[in-house]
């Protein structure tokens, strides 16, 4: 009887496959991911968003759900006080945040490229006539749809770190959305010149890159922005392991 | 073995544990008493390493708890029942404490069963009762055969079945020669079960000592015909006698047994001889009653 890295890994799988809202949080982002895809190709029929683009429209909102999905895992440890049993098992502590956030991140990359995938075909099945056909063995659109799946994989990760950083899951939650969804909106506000130098640095502008089969004018390149979020993720992971490691559970 | 060594927490200004040093042994069910907030479970989070001493350190069988390759198996313990996602089934928490150290399925079911909980085993726990969650937690304590069992409260809830079992299973473990340490804010739950006794009281220690030394005897009631003539004869060093009624003294520093003999052998008829017992419960209440944290007003 030994404490492993595996061991943990699987403890944490026990606990994210047991609860019965994981399974319905990563229902509904797997649902939205599908559906808005499948309303707007339906329903487009401008020239200026490509088959594949139409698909993922779902995406923000999938990255709500799936954030959210993370955020619960990190943050119900505090708020159901179960961060005392699962410390004095793992009492070094950290491998504990790299576990949660291996499983969430890999369930999350799983479900969501199946989700694109998915997207994708019924887009396509049910696409307007205005818009290209496109087909899978098309330039950029298996970054594309692989692409979403990692970005959604990183939201997923992003969300369990703020969860166990915050330790709230109302206060991990509003963070998240408040990354992805207010934050762009709000660099519009600055003068433009510092507007266009940060913009496409902003979380879900940089994701987003990864997502787009065509980058616009002063967009970041497809993996660059992928890269570029996983920073912040880092960066999340890292703030959340410093918190776990010196603060009293 | 549990030795806590001169530890001191402070939250700001507030100190909660004041240079508290203690050693639970191995083989003994050690009593851990003090009245509500005296810092009994800041110091048991302390000694499983979730909270950090301001100074002073813990030793769980004579090493640091992080250290464990296996901690588990050094220390079980229940801080808080019901501190479990109310969403999952007790066979599921179980079962994720028991894979972080590779412990088999077949020990998550033996310690259901241990706890009485084979049959709500798939229930989810947001439905338990206190007192089932007191048995989860406990069941989580036993989960990897620890050399230490550490409890927190552990009868709150608990029904006087429950309460039984508890103490069965207490004295069971120590005898196999673990070491067992329960807190309790009350001391006649505590009476019943330890050994070894000690008592805190913002957050200092108070006593370290066994249950039978810490009732002591507090003297001898006796009523008697002839008071004057019985405070002659048990005159003696150390003899105190107060007289509290007309026919009525009260006497110290000796025993129903002499009193009695030394008042035949004179032919002093007595009415009663009563040795009055403070009542653990008293002793305790006197030893912490300055130390108290919140008081009713009186």
């Amino acid at each position: 009887m030994k404490i492993t890295a595996g061991g943990v890994v699987a403890a944490e799988w026990t606990k994210f496959s047991s609860l019965r809202s994981t399974w319905i949080t990563t229902g509904i982002s797997v649902l939205l991911l599908i559906a808005f895809g499948a309303i707007a190709s339906a329903s487009f029929s401008g020239d200026n968003l490509s088959a594949v683009d139409l698909a993922l429209s779902g995406s923000i909102m999938a990255a709500l759900a799936v954030g959210v999905l993370g955020a619960l895992l990190g943050a119900s440890e505090y708020t159901t006080g179960m961060i005392r049993a699962t410390l004095a098992a793992v009492p070094r502590r950290t491998p504990v945040l790299w576990a949660k956030s291996l499983v969430a991140g890999l369930a999350a990359v799983v479900m969501m490229t199946a989700g694109a995938f998915a997207a994708f075909a019924l887009g396509s099945a049910v696409l307007n006539n205005g818009v290209a056909e496109m087909a899978l063995g098309d330039d950029g659109v298996l970054r594309v749809l692989f692409g979403a799946g990692l970005y959604l994989g990183l939201v997923a990760v992003l969300g369990v770190a703020l969860g166990m950083l915050v330790r709230s899951s109302a206060g991990a939650i509003a963070i998240l959305a408040g990354l992805l969804l207010i934050v762009p909106g709000l660099a519009a506000l600055l003068p433009d010149a510092i507007a266009d130098a940060i913009t496409p640095y902003l979380p879900s502008n940089a994701g987003n890159a990864v997502m787009a089969l065509t980058q616009s004018d002063g967009s970041l390149a497809p993996w660059t922005g992928l890269a570029v979020f996983a920073g912040y993720v880092i960066l999340t992971l890292v703030a959340a392991a410093f918190r776990l490691k010196k603060s009293d559970a | 073995m549990i030795q806590v060594r001169e530890v001191t927490k402070r939250y700001g200004a507030k100190t909660v544990v004041d240079h508290l040093s203690f050693t639970a042994q191995p083989g003994q069910v050690t009593g851990f008493l003090g009245p509500n907030g005296a810092g009994k479970s800041t110091t048991m989070r302390m000694i499983v390493g979730l909270d950090r001493p301001t100074s002073g350190d813990v030793l769980v069988n004579g090493k640091p708890y992080a250290s464990s390759k296996a901690p588990l198996h050094e220390i079980g313990v229940l801080l808080e029942a019901k501190a479990v996602h109310p969403g999952r089934t007790a066979v599921s928490h179980l079962l994720a404490m028991a894979r972080t150290h590779g412990i088999p399925r077949s020990r998550v079911d033996e310690v259901l069963a241990l706890a009485g909980l084979s049959e709500v085993a798939h229930k989810r726990v947001g439905a338990f009762s206190l007192g089932m969650g007191q048995r989860l937690g406990i069941a989580a304590a036993l989960l990897g055969d620890p050399a230490v069992v550490m409890l927190d409260e552990p009868v709150n809830g608990l029904d006087p079945e429950g309460v039984l079992w508890v103490r069965t299973l207490l004295s069971g473990l120590a005898a196999e020669g673990r070491t067992v340490m329960l807190s309790s804010h009350l001391m006649s739950e505590v009476s019943l079960i330890a050994d070894h006794l000690v008592i805190v009281g913002r957050g200092k220690l108070l006593a370290d000592t066994t249950v039978a030394d810490f009732v002591t005897s507090e003297g001898v009631r006796v009523v008697t015909a002839a008071p004057d003539a019985l405070r002659t004869v048990i005159a003696a060093p150390g003899v105190t006698v107060t007289s509290t009624g007309a026919e009525e003294l009260f006497v110290t520093g000796t025993s129903a047994r002499e009193i009695g003999l030394a008042a035949a052998t004179r032919g002093i008829p007595l009415f009663e001889l009563t040795p009055q017992n403070a009542s653990l419960e008293e002793a305790f209440m006197d030893l912490t009653r300055d130390a108290v944290e919140y008081e009713a007003a009186r």
